[in-house]
């Protein structure tokens, strides 16, 4: 038998238009499902973005509290022998209070009541490559130094993880029940589509319509909702996702978000294809198991 | 043509509606099957159709046994078999010319076949003048004959009704009667399910009579009633 792709779709822009409730329903559900879903992946991009930012940093401190400028100087010099190491600058008590002067400059209240001493002097060195930022903590620390005395990324990856590793993965168990759940709503919105035209579908099959007949429609009609459903939760993701990044940039200025944790083009093509896909396969199942009714 | 052998169908587990029927339909005849409600007239239409399959006994179509078709090729089957229903069965969002084609549709024919058989086929039964109009705006006379054309248009080889004329008043029975009568004519097995005695008086076809189930009578040019 041919496939006569005009006549479906014309059947199932015809049942669209003679069904525009339960349309809206089968669109405003796929909708938020995948917005849902799209933000649920917005939130887990832009954490693995910011650790792996911070992976990237090739700085590593140590802090020297009362150390004299010679000790100082000397565990420079000594560093600076090492490989990986690129460059190491010394930071005195008196600059690192300077420092933390400059940074807060708009609220001196911070540090007015402050002795220098309290800043630490430290040596801060630039790696080659920040994958040996873990090897030269471990020598710092067979030179004495004890974690607190050390600043490298992966103490900060470490603290991040433990705070994010359960936002991860709470984010994605509920990406998940999400996405069941859009399954069973969208075939459930479906099924209601059928049961309505329940007797329709029984003529179809008198006069001799085969399953895949009277089925090609409904799926069509499902792909369409679900395409327009998931076309406008994905474009509300992502000026959400612009949105939120301009916000942070304000609100948290320390914390590196950035528009590129997230690509814009594939993020629709992947909600869109999640969404079309749920709308197709949630139709074809639920047309299927009336069918069989029959 | 359509034979029965000795069928028997029980609803549930005890309401009997077909008792051991044995049944034979030949090429080209025009049959009725007659008999008071729950005599047992749509059960044998229906399984015909195989909308549903016998208790017991053997039921052929075409020289097909029924029971040997398996479920995906029951739609080939039903395209071998026009059917016409006492409420019409149309498709309420479709043109009267839509649901003819329909019928052709499930067939895969091509769109330009389709464009000229159509309005030949709605101008055959006297519709040509409301082609474009749904089936609510047309009178149950009329839309018994969308339905009957629709059952008609792939000019297949049986044409089952179920009381046909059940909704119709006498005046417009007698022209859906007329119109089965033709078709009847150009070769078509033809079978219909009525209680309306007037007409099948006045048609003098083969009469199948039906009591509880079972075939009390079956008679050439026959009349609803026995004769004495």
């Amino acid at each position: 038998m041919r496939f006569n792709l005009g006549f479906f779709l014309g059947e199932a822009l015809k049942n669209l238009r003679l069904n525009v409730l339960m349309s809206i329903t089968a669109v405003t559900t796929t909708f938020i499902c995948i917005l849902v879903f799209g933000l649920g992946l917005l939130v887990s991009a832009h954490i693995q973005s910011i650790i792996g930012s911070v992976r990237e940093d090739v700085s590593v401190e140590a802090f020297m509290p009362d150390a004299t400028s010679q000790e100082v100087d000397d565990l420079a010099n000594k560093v600076e022998t090492w490989p990986e190491v690129a460059s190491v600058t010394t930071v005195s008590e008196e600059q690192a209070f300077a420092e933390f002067k400059d940074q807060f400059e708009d609220q001196p209240d911070l540090y007015q009541d402050l002795d220098q001493g309290v800043f630490p002097a430290s040596v801060q060195i630039q790696l080659e490559d920040p994958d040996s930022a873990n090897a030269v903590a471990g020598r710092l620390k067979q030179q004495g130094f004890t974690e607190s005395n050390l600043s490298y990324p992966q103490q900060t990856i470490d603290r991040l993880n433990a705070v994010t590793s359960y936002v991860i993965w709470g984010l994605y168990g509920a990406t998940l029940l999400f996405l069941i759940a859009s399954v069973l709503l969208i075939s459930n919105a479906i099924r209601l589509s059928i049961f309505a035209r329940r007797k329709e579908i029984e003529v179809m099959k008198l006069v001799g319509a085969s399953d895949g007949f009277v089925r090609t429609p409904f799926v069509f009609e499902g792909l369409l909702q679900a395409f327009v459903g998931a076309s406008l939760a994905a474009f509300a993701v992502i000026w959400i996702n612009l949105l939120f990044v301009d916000l942070s940039h304000d609100a948290l200025p320390y914390v590196p978000i950035s528009t590129s944790a997230v690509n814009p083009f594939s993020t629709l093509i992947l909600l869109i294809a999640v969404g079309v896909g749920i709308g197709v396969f949630g139709s074809f199942l639920s047309v299927t198991r009336f069918l069989k009714k029959i | 043509m359509i034979r029965f052998d000795n069928v028997t169908k029980v609803y549930g587990n005890d309401t009997v509606a077909l008792e051991r029927v044995n049944l034979g339909i030949d090429s080209g005849e025009f049959v009725f099957l007659v008999g008071a409600s729950g005599s047992g007239k749509s059960t044998i239409v229906r399984l015909i159709l195989k909308e549903m399959e016998p208790s017991a006994g053997a039921i052929y179509v075409n020289g097909t046994k029924l029971s040997s078709v398996p479920r995906r090729r029951i739609p080939r089957l039903r395209r071998d078999i026009g059917c016409v229903f006492q409420d019409f069965k149309l498709l309420p969002n479709k043109t009267a010319a839509e649901n003819v084609a329909y019928a052709m549709e499930v067939t895969g024919q091509k769109r330009r076949t389709i464009g000229t058989k159509v309005p030949q086929i709605l101008d055959l039964v006297g519709l040509s003048g409301k082609m474009d109009k749904f089936p609510d705006m047309l009178s149950g006379g009329e839309q018994q004959r969308v339905s009957i054309a629709r059952a008609f248009v792939s000019q297949p080889p049986i044409l089952v009704a179920d009381e046909p004329t059940g909704n119709l008043d006498p005046t417009t029975s007698v022209g859906i009667m007329q119109l089965l009568h033709r078709i009847n004519r150009i070769g078509t097995t033809v079978v219909v399910a009525t209680h309306d005695r007037e007409m099948v008086d006045v048609m003098r076809k083969r009469v199948v009579a039906l009591e509880e189930g079972r075939v009390v009578r079956d008679k050439v040019k026959g009349a609803y009633a026995d004769e004495v």
